[in-house]
């Protein structure tokens, strides 16, 4: 899929990536092997070393050791080159508050070496691309709210035609309808420009909708990679979700269920066991519970999420996104796998 | 050379944009000149003094707008760093000498255009130049390079502190610089032995001397070769200094 030096590199790699602030690997042995025209999913907690990462691969932070190709040049020593076949959107927006939008895309357009003229048919193009076209064109990036500004930043990676495009959490704080545009936005270059996406969320559900691949990253080591579907399968087929009253319950049936059930995991009052074929394994379950005297509250047989594959992973819950979903289901505290 | 100035040009866009952060140093050093050349004009009348006090004390309203001034880039560097768009521009090929000199050059453009204006005020109140235009061409162009010298120094305490305040506050520092020289009266009327020694090894004497020269009494070779010589080395030693906090806090950044 990838050509090497022939300037339609659209890979990125890493080996041994590291990254010491103080006394803490924040990014602590990466390897990545992102194929081009793929979108590839790092998918982490707050903290877990994704920005950092990010920040190493787009060249504005030296790695502590390991090295790094993007567009098939060396990110330590071929940073200019990297530049030229990147567009990056970190997670803090970069605008300048005194500037247009069509100001900032003229002139982000024209340090990228396109003519004024170009540049300025480039940003009409791009402001419609965004849904940015119908705004006062006097309006300074300074009094845009946090959706526009986001999708201006986006604009912005996006002048030069970028061969590989990084999108730092470009969902994060956003309403339902802005992040449903940038998905879509997403997947539009992916398809038709065949650019390679490298997006970092703490989004299962954006993970899951969009990426080709995935990498989990948790405290600064990746500790599963691959497609959405492999992921899951890893932690079984079905899963079924009991409910019960209080935690102490959920606590004995966890341990009542150890023989019926090997692959499970403890929630709050929940617990997720995880099976081959769940139908064929619910009256065994109703078995045990009934033989330890746990009264059960209900139970669900739903696909195992990626949050099912974080949790079994590292331990810890994924941070849920805030919608009708996510606000039925309980907190997930400590597994206890 | 083009990335450079697209981010002069976009630097001084901004500052035009808020007139605020100019107009007051502009105000103040007109009120200088004022204040000083009605206060104490009649240093004019003592012997052996050439030319006009007016020519005299305006490279001191010159050069203390270059220091009020100088903050702007030091303000442009740490607006950037705060709103992210200083990353923004460190994601694209332009080169990084362009990103810390364009704002840099920027502010010691608009000095210029300051010093102009003063000069010009100068004019109409009756400055004569001793000599004449090119002389008068001249007093801008150490201006400039008096400017950037500053735009260095704040660009290296902002990209030092990334804070606005500790950033403002050492141009401050810089102030007593133009009162530790023969700022009010010439060399010969200075007896203090402390005074002298300050004046001798303070760069903004020979920017004075050099500006005076060509003010009050004409061509001085010697004044003026030691007065580019002094304020160019000045630039120099900022310009690379503002470049050297440039590594650190370009890949260095968190």
């Amino acid at each position: 899929m990838t050509t090497k030096g022939d300037g339609a590199d659209r890979s990125i790699r890493a080996e041994g990536l590291r990254r010491r602030f103080g006394k803490l690997d924040a990014v602590d042995g990466v390897d990545l092997d992102v194929p081009g025209g793929q979108i590839f999913g790092f998918l982490g907690p707050n903290g877990a070393g994704k920005s950092t990462s990010v920040k190493i691969l787009t060249t504005i932070l030296n790695a502590t050791a390991g090295n790094a190709t993007v567009a098939g040049y060396d990110v330590q020593r071929q940073g200019g080159k990297v530049r030229e076949a990147i567009g990056v959107a970190l997670q803090d927006v970069g605008l300048d508050p005194l500037m247009t939008a069509r100001e900032l895309l003229v002139l982000q357009g024209e340090l990228f070496g396109t003519p004024r003229d170009e540049a300025r048919k480039t940003a009409e193009r791009l402001l419609k691309t965004v849904g940015l076209d119908d705004v006062d064109p006097k309006k300074r990036a300074g009094a845009y709210s946090g959706g526009m500004k986001r999708r201006l930043d986006l604009a912005l990676a996006l002048v030069h035609d970028p061969r590989i495009l990084f999108l730092d959490e470009p969902t994060t704080g956003l309403d339902p309808a802005s992040r449903a545009a940038i998905w879509e936005e997403v997947r539009r270059l992916n398809d038709e420009l065949g650019m390679t996406i490298f997006l970092t969320t703490q989004y299962l559900e954006e993970a899951d909708r969009l990426a080709d691949q995935i990498a989990i990253i948790n405290k600064g080591r990746i500790v599963a990679s691959g497609t959405p579907d492999e992921l899951k399968r890893q932690v079984g087929d079905e899963v079924v979700e009991l409910q019960f009253g209080s935690r102490e319950d959920a606590g004995r049936a966890y341990d009542a269920l150890a023989p019926v059930a090997p692959n499970r995991q403890a929630a709050e009052r929940e617990l997720r066991l995880y099976f081959g074929r769940a139908a064929e394994n619910v009256p065994e379950l109703v078995r045990a519970l009934d033989g330890a005297g746990v009264r059960l509250q209900g139970m669900t047989i739903e696909q195992p999420s990626l949050d099912d594959v974080f949790l079994r992973v590292t331990g810890e819950a994924l941070e849920h996104e805030v919608d009708e979903a996510a606000a039925d289901v309980p907190e997930v505290a400590e597994a206890r796998s | 050379m083009n990335d450079i100035l697209i981010l002069i040009g976009r630097s001084i866009r901004n500052a035009l944009r808020q007139p605020a952060t100019i107009i007051p140093n502009i105000a103040i050093s007109v009120f200088f000149l004022f204040v000083y050349n009605a206060g104490l004009n009649s240093v004019a009348k003592l012997p052996g003094f050439q030319g006009s006090y007016l020519g005299f004390i305006l490279p001191v309203s010159i050069v203390s707008a270059a220091v009020g001034g100088a903050g702007l880039a030091g303000q442009t560097l740490i607006k950037d760093i705060d709103n992210g768009y200083f990353t923004k521009l460190l994601l694209t090929p332009t080169r990084r000498l362009a990103v810390i000199w364009g704002p840099m050059i920027a502010s010691a453009v608009i000095l210029t255009a300051q010093v102009v204006l003063v000069m010009l005020i100068a004019l109409l109140m009756g400055l004569k130049v001793a000599s004449g235009p090119g002389g008068f061409l001249l007093v801008v162009a150490l201006a400039f390079l008096w400017g950037m010298a500053f735009a260095g120094y704040a660009a290296f305490m902002a990209l030092k502190t990334k804070n606005a305040a500790a950033a403002q506050a050492a141009t401050f520092a810089f102030f007593p610089l133009i009162f530790l020289s023969y700022t009010f009266v010439p060399k010969e009327y200075v007896t203090t032995g402390w005074l002298k020694v300050a004046a001798t090894i303070n760069p903004t004497t020979y920017v004075f001397d050099a500006m005076r020269s060509l003010l009050n009494t004409g061509w001085s070779a010697s004044s003026l070769g030691v007065g580019f010589a002094v304020t160019f080395g000045f630039a120099t030693v900022t310009g690379i200094m503002a470049l050297w906090a440039a590594r650190g806090a370009t890949r260095l950044a968190s």
